[in-house]
């Protein structure tokens, strides 16, 4: 994937990212895997929807071997998808780029009354980033609401219910996939392969 | 910045390598299978996981109760290793000893004599089930008082009629809503709960709490076997 394309023009410059930027993405997308299979091994241990009669998920999906052993990844790389949400926040914050990067007004206005497609595309893409954050958050809530019930009682009866709990926290696994797929689909629409290389690679 | 590129609304034939590359990543990952590699991942996180549990144990606080009406009594499952052992109420004792000054041998009339500790609590599975419950019985703080433990004790080891066994750290073991129980929502404790005697408290998980407890030894060192399923390779400290 590194090698240079000769077919590039030099005319199109290759967006530079940062390196904390690129570190996030890798780190965020390998952590939120094992999580994920590791999640799921821990799930078919009492389904969400339909307890122990519910449908299970496929053996080939899943990471640990057995219920310890999912919970054994699930609970070491909490740590790594956690505070490498912390550190890409502190990055944001220090830099400012919260005030720059992320979906503002003029964005929401394009949404509404802007003729040009690609500000359009551009606005959208800006959004969908953005609105993610409080869902890679609400994971990380929602599940430390699970894991320690008792001592953070405050943060557990937020859900209501134990079943809504647990509702809430499975469900970011499809809305953090179905994210995925369309920032992917939208990072093309705006700069091409050329972007979205941009932030694993150079 | 002008990051803002004329789209290509097709699937390249380099966006499909990449797009397969991810996909075969992921199969790599799902076949890490292996109990052993999570063994060892759990082994490397478990001493920090096990600190931040010990911080954030607080072994004064009563964590917050539920009203009656919120009990869920078809929610607690029934969840047995081996068998379940009939014990019989006249002639049953519990021992307590271990490094104590006192040990003791209560009759059931002898337990259901002391204060009685009663809670509504959540009752949290490892399997990612939870229920609502009512406990009532006599609190482990109580005993062990009784016993009068040496200073030298660090830890609580617990043997069922059944064959299970569980240790717990003292912190848990003297929370005041650690409790063996008789009582489950108003009513006797059922024989598949644990009755006689079974251990009750919110503050760890499910398969820390053996039923048919016969027997409460404190220990100054935690034993070689830890717990019928942390000897399979649960957690041990297991806090909530």
């Amino acid at each position: 994937m590194t090698t240079p394309q000769p077919a590039t023009p030099k005319k199109v410059p290759v967006p530079k990212q940062a390196i904390l930027a690129k570190a996030f993405h890798w780190v965020n997308i390998l952590s939120l895997l094992l999580m994920m299979s590791s999640g799921l091994q821990i799930y078919n241990a009492n389904p969400v929807f339909g307890g122990r009669a519910g449908w299970h998920f496929p053996k080939g999906l899943l990471l640990g071997g057995w219920l310890a052993g999912g919970r054994d990844w699930h609970f070491t790389f909490m740590w790594v998808y956690s505070l490498n949400l912390l550190a890409y926040g502190l990055f944001i914050l220090i830099t400012r780029r919260w005030q720059q990067r992320y979906i503002s007004s003029s964005d929401v206005k394009a949404l509404r009354v802007s003729q040009n497609a690609k500000r359009k595309t551009y606005a959208w893409h800006r959004l969908v980033y953005t609105a993610i954050i409080p869902i890679l958050l609400l994971a990380i809530a929602s599940g430390l609401a699970m894991y320690k019930p008792a001592q953070l009682p405050w943060l557990a009866s937020l859900f209501g219910s134990w079943q809504t709990l647990r509702t809430v926290h499975f469900i970011t696994v499809p809305i953090v996939l179905g994210f995925t797929l369309i920032h992917s689909l939208l990072a093309f629409r705006v700069g091409s392969m050329r972007l979205i290389r941009s932030i694993f690679v150079r | 910045m002008s990051i803002i590129q004329p789209s290509r609304p097709v699937l390249t034939r380099r966006r499909l390598l990449q797009l397969s590359g991810l996909s075969g990543m992921g199969l790599l990952l799902g076949s890490c299978d292996s109990t052993s590699i999570a063994e060892r991942v759990g082994a490397k996180i478990d001493p920090l996981n096990q600190r931040v549990e010990e911080l954030l144990l607080n072994p004064q606080a009563l964590v917050p109760e539920f009203p009656i009406s919120a009990i869920e009594p078809e929610a607690l499952l029934i969840n047995t290793f081996d068998t379940t052992p009939n014990l019989d109420r006249a002639s049953f004792r519990l021992i307590v000893d271990g490094d104590v000054a006192q040990p003791l041998s209560l009759s059931l009339a002898e337990i259901e004599s002391m204060p009685l500790t009663s809670m509504v609590i959540r009752h949290v599975c490892v399997e990612g089930w939870a229920a609502i419950v009512q406990w009532g019985g006599v609190s482990l703080r109580e005993l062990v008082r009784r016993a009068q433990p040496k200073s030298t004790v660090r830890y609580a080891y617990f043997e069922s009629a059944d064959g299970y066994y569980e240790s717990w750290d003292l912190a848990s073991t003297l929370h005041p809503q650690t409790i063996l129980a008789y009582q489950k929502n108003g009513q006797q404790l059922p024989v598949e709960n644990g009755a006689p005697l079974r251990l009750a408290a919110p503050i760890k998980l499910g398969y820390k709490q053996s039923k048919w407890v016969t027997r409460v030894t404190l220990l100054s060192q935690l034993p070689s076997k830890l717990g019928y399923w942390e000897d399979f390779g649960y957690e041990w400290f297991a806090g909530l």
